[in-house]
């Protein structure tokens, strides 16, 4: 047993520590994804200490720790700053400068819609294992995580938080997230810009099956200053639903119906039709520089959180 | 076109009702199943697409619905049976005779004439109109229809391959009853005779028949009349010299140019005689062998042309016999003394004999026939049939009636086994009493005076009684007293001198057997095992081939026969170019014709199954859905 789990044993209910067998909502966030979880904090700090130092580091010099410069004494400076030294040496009165640090807020935006849980709710699991995990990673880095579940034009909070300590506030809150409801990001997001003045990465964990089109949610964080990191949640069994006959189709969010007979030829459409989405939500990001990633059911979250750092923007 | 079926309104009817619910069916079919989709904006570009040739597809649907209730039509139409003008004319009722008799064995015709008359007749069956209905029966000794009175080719086909020919003549005049009699009241009633003409003499025949309601059909069979033939074969050992026989054989040359054939006489397969013998044409030939000796029990006689050829007929090329079994007969004498009666058994010296006096009976051993000389006591089975000589009124198996004296035969059954070859009239008894047997008895002899001689059964065993003591006459003195005793004994072993070497197939068979059982089993040449009834010591059976027999009865020992063919007539197989019933002459055989089935719903079905494959398969590949 490793000191985490050790720790998160800690953590549960008496009734709980002993559980022999996990609920389904345990089985999500069990012992050996939390051991993954470490594996890719430690992963994401050695591979990516080099390449991507600085990127997200602030250029006003301030109050931090790190000395970075000195500059000629004006009136009103505070004599903290001084450095006494120099001024000893040289005679001259010089500031101490010190870099000023910044703490980077991530949200972590959930789509919490029917579609989500469509089937046996392999995209919502596989969305809220992601989320925990870049989550994680965040936390581990001393972000400022916040965590955002929206549907029906609604929004779920967790409140930001910071350190790898409050992991297992962040498994709770996504434990406890449903999906059911509606996908209408673009209401969605305008009321998240409206209460989050503090910009930052907004990370969307979506299947952007949005009747009224993915467009707007994107560009709502685009528009108010956010930096957009569009996590596509793709099930490629969608593309071709195990359908024949004669059938009645409804949508599970809006209840549209319609009937058809479904044939092999519609099915070869309508594999194509789900590729030409896809492919346009793509492009819609690519020609506006915001990051895209495809995250398949098929692939193993950690593969997919590996494959992010390796991409960037995520990570500074 | 006219409905022969279901009638018009009927069909209408279950038209409606099993329209409507194919239509009922049809829109419940179209009741669709409700499938969740995640975001069924991927599928409107698709249904847009389908939108435009929803008028198209709906056509499609209508067409699935229209080949469904075509489909029903069809059926409904196979129901009425309709058929055409030209072919409701009314249906032959047929009764086709196949000859099955030794001579269509032939084989004058390959493979033989009864396989080319199966033949013909198949292409009858085949040629069957929707309306004509047959019945097929094998015709020799007996008549065997072998289908019912039908239409249905695969049952008349069945019944054709069990046509097996026989070792007996046709019997006409029973087959054209059964025709008859099957045909009576039927319309356009036919006979069809499938022979080679050999049926014997047809005169009588005509005359016993009505043929006028009916008309006769023949097909003739073969072609050629080459063949020489065993036409009798018989073999008897002599009465009092068991060790050597003699054999009577008659060949025939049925055809009219003259033959040269060996003769092979073989005894226990092993060859006994052979000789060369030149017959002119239709001549037939008696040949003895007498005095022949050997301890053969079977006798096969065969012949072949002396140019090595074979004759069109090889069925009457064989005979066979089976002489007595030369066994000894165990007699058991149960007297004072009587010199008469002990000198008597001394002329055959295949018998034991066994004097005993009075006390001392029963015996230990068993015995074939037991003589009670002046006594009568309590019979035991296993001392056998009994002759009772002037049985004493206490133990006597027929009632003494009164004492009566100088009398004689005064008549007597020629024909029993007891007195046969004797002369009883010349007999005078001095003294006796007069029997006064039961109505299970049978007198054999009687004086005026009353019955003196009788036959019957006791505990079992059969019996002969004499009512006087034969030395109180000159019956001891005249040459009948041997025979009498020994046709007695002979009787009682079944060794008579008329034993029987062989039967003719053909006929009803006597075969003795122990008088003891009801079902005797009979082992047939060909090893085929059947149960033949019992009664009063003989089996009977109707026997159809010719060779050894075996017979096999509760524990008595097997007793084989031998069968033959010896029939002239079947011997005789030029085929005859028409057949005549006295005025009535049989014509050809009327239209047949292979593959017609003038029944058009059988193809109205067939569409139906056309238009369900298709239905399914573009259903199912979803070209009408």
């Amino acid at each position: 047993m490793s000191l985490f789990d050790v720790f998160k044993r800690a953590h549960l209910p008496v009734s709980r520590r002993f559980s022999q067998r996990p609920s389904a909502d345990e089985e999500l966030f069990d012992d050996d994804f939390q051991r993954k979880l470490e594996m890719l904090a430690m992963v994401s700090r050695r591979v990516f200490a080099g390449r991507m130092r600085a990127e997200r580091r602030t250029k006003k010099k301030g109050s931090g720790v790190e000395f970075a410069d000195h500059r000629k004494y004006v009136e009103g400076d505070d004599f903290r700053y001084v450095d006494w030294n120099i001024y000893q040496r040289f005679g001259k009165l010089l500031v101490r400068l010190y870099e000023e640090e910044e703490d980077l807020s991530i949200y972590l935006i959930v789509d919490c819609s029917s579609s989500m849980g469509f089937g046996d709710g392999k995209k919502f699991d596989h969305a809220r294992r992601l989320c925990a995990a870049l989550a994680y990673v965040g936390l581990a880095n001393l972000d400022r995580v916040t965590i955002v579940g929206v549907s029906d034009g609604e929004l779920v909070r967790m409140p930001a938080t910071r350190g790898k300590g409050r992991i297992f506030k962040v498994l709770n809150f996504l434990r406890e997230l449903e999906a059911s409801g509606t996908t209408e990001l673009a209401e969605t997001l305008r009321m998240f810009v409206a209460q989050h003045k503090r910009r930052g990465l907004a990370v969307l964990i979506s299947d952007l099956y949005d009747p009224a089109g993915f467009e707007g949610g994107i560009n709502m964080l685009r528009f108010n200053k956010f930096e957009p990191f569009v996590m596509h949640i793709v099930d490629p069994r969608e593309a071709r639903p195990e359908l024949k006959g004669d059938v009645r189709i409804y949508d599970c969010e809006t209840g549209d119906e319609r009937e058809l007979t479904v044939t092999a030829a519609m099915l070869d459409k309508i594999g194509q039709a789900w590729e030409q989405y896809t492919q346009s939500i793509e492009r819609f990001c690519a020609s506006r520089q915001v990051p895209y990633f495809a995250a398949s059911v098929d692939v193993e979250f950690e593969e997919l959180i590996l494959q992010v750092f390796r991409r960037g923007g995520f990570l500074r | 076109m006219h409905l022969t079926g279901l009638p018009l309104s009927t069909l209408l009817a279950l038209g409606a009702v099993f329209g409507a619910l194919t239509v009922a069916l049809y829109i419940l079919k179209l009741r669709r199943r409700p499938v969740a989709v995640p975001f069924s904006r991927i599928w409107q570009q698709v249904l847009r697409d389908k939108q435009a040739t929803t008028l198209f597809s709906q056509l499609k649907r209508l067409l699935s619905l229209l080949l469904q209730l075509a489909l029903l039509a069809l059926m409904l139409l196979a129901l009425g049976d309709p058929r055409t003008t030209q072919n409701l004319v009314e249906g032959r009722n047929m009764v086709v005779l196949i000859d099955a008799s030794a001579s269509m064995k032939a084989t004058d015709v390959a493979p033989n004439r009864l396989e080319v008359a199966k033949r013909e007749v198949t292409r009858m069956v085949e040629g069957l109109s929707g309306s004509d209905r047959m019945l097929v029966a094998q015709m020799d000794a007996s008549i065997r229809p072998l289908s019912t009175m039908t239409n249905e080719i695969s049952d008349l086909k069945s019944g054709l391959e069990a046509v097996k020919a026989s070792d007996t003549r046709a019997d006409l005049r029973r087959a054209m009853s059964f025709a008859l009699d099957s045909l009576r009241g039927l319309g356009k009633a036919e006979i069809i005779v499938v022979s080679d003409g050999a049926l014997g003499d047809l005169e009588p025949i005509a005359k016993e028949l009505d043929l006028s309601k009916v008309k006769l059909s023949y097909v003739k069979v073969g072609t050629s009349s080459k063949n020489v033939a065993i036409t009798e074969f018989s073999v008897r050992r002599y009465p009092l010299d068991k060790s050597r026989y003699e054999v009577m054989l008659e060949l025939t040359n049925t055809n009219d140019e003259p033959a040269n054939v060996e003769l092979t006489l073989l005894g226990d397969g092993n060859v006994v005689d052979v000789t060369e013998i030149a017959l002119r044409p239709q001549e037939s030939l008696a040949r003895f062998y007498q005095d022949l000796a050997g301890a053969s029990r079977t006798l096969e006689a065969s012949i072949k042309l002396a140019d090595g050829k074979r004759d069109d007929l090889p069925a009457d090329d064989r005979a066979y016999a089976l002489m007595p079994e030369r066994r000894r007969a165990r007699v058991l004498v149960v007297t004072e003394g009587n010199t008469y009666l002990e000198a008597a058994l001394l002329l055959d010296e295949y018998l034991d004999v066994e004097v005993i006096a009075p006390a001392q009976y029963p015996p230990a051993q068993n015995f074939d026939v037991t003589i009670y000389d002046a006594v009568a006591p309590v019979h035991d089975p296993k001392t056998g049939p009994a002759l009772y000589l002037a049985p004493p009124a206490e133990g006597s198996p027929v009632e003494l009636g009164r004492s009566i004296e100088m009398f004689g035969f005064d008549s007597w059954d020629k024909k029993s086994p007891f007195l046969a070859f004797m002369a009883m009239g010349d007999i005078q008894v001095a003294a006796g009493h007069a029997f006064k047997p039961s109505k299970d008895q049978k007198v054999v002899g009687a004086s005026e005076l009353g019955p003196i001689l009788v036959s019957g059964t006791r505990a079992g065993q059969r019996f002969l009684a004499l009512s006087f003591d034969p030395r109180n006459s000159d019956f001891v003195l005249r040459v009948a007293w041997p025979l009498f005793v020994l046709n007695t004994v002979n009787a009682f072993v079944e060794e008579d001198t008329s034993y029987i070497s062989s039967f003719r197939t053909g006929q009803v068979w006597r075969v003795p057997a122990p008088s003891t059982v009801d079902i005797a089993t009979l082992i047939e040449p060909n090893g085929k095992r059947r149960q033949v009834p019992v009664k009063e010591g003989r089996a009977f059976y109707l026997g159809e081939h010719a060779g050894f027999y075996q017979l096999e009865a509760a524990e008595a020992p097997p007793l084989r026969f031998a069968a033959n063919l010896s029939d002239l007539q079947e011997s005789r197989i030029a085929p005859a170019s028409e057949l005549a019933l006295g005025a009535t002459k049989a014509g050809t055989v009327g239209d047949f014709q292979v593959g017609v089935r003038r029944e058009i719903w059988l193809y109205l079905l067939l569409v139906v199954i056309a238009v369900s494959i298709v239905e399914w398969v573009s259903y199912h590949r979803r070209w009408t859905v």
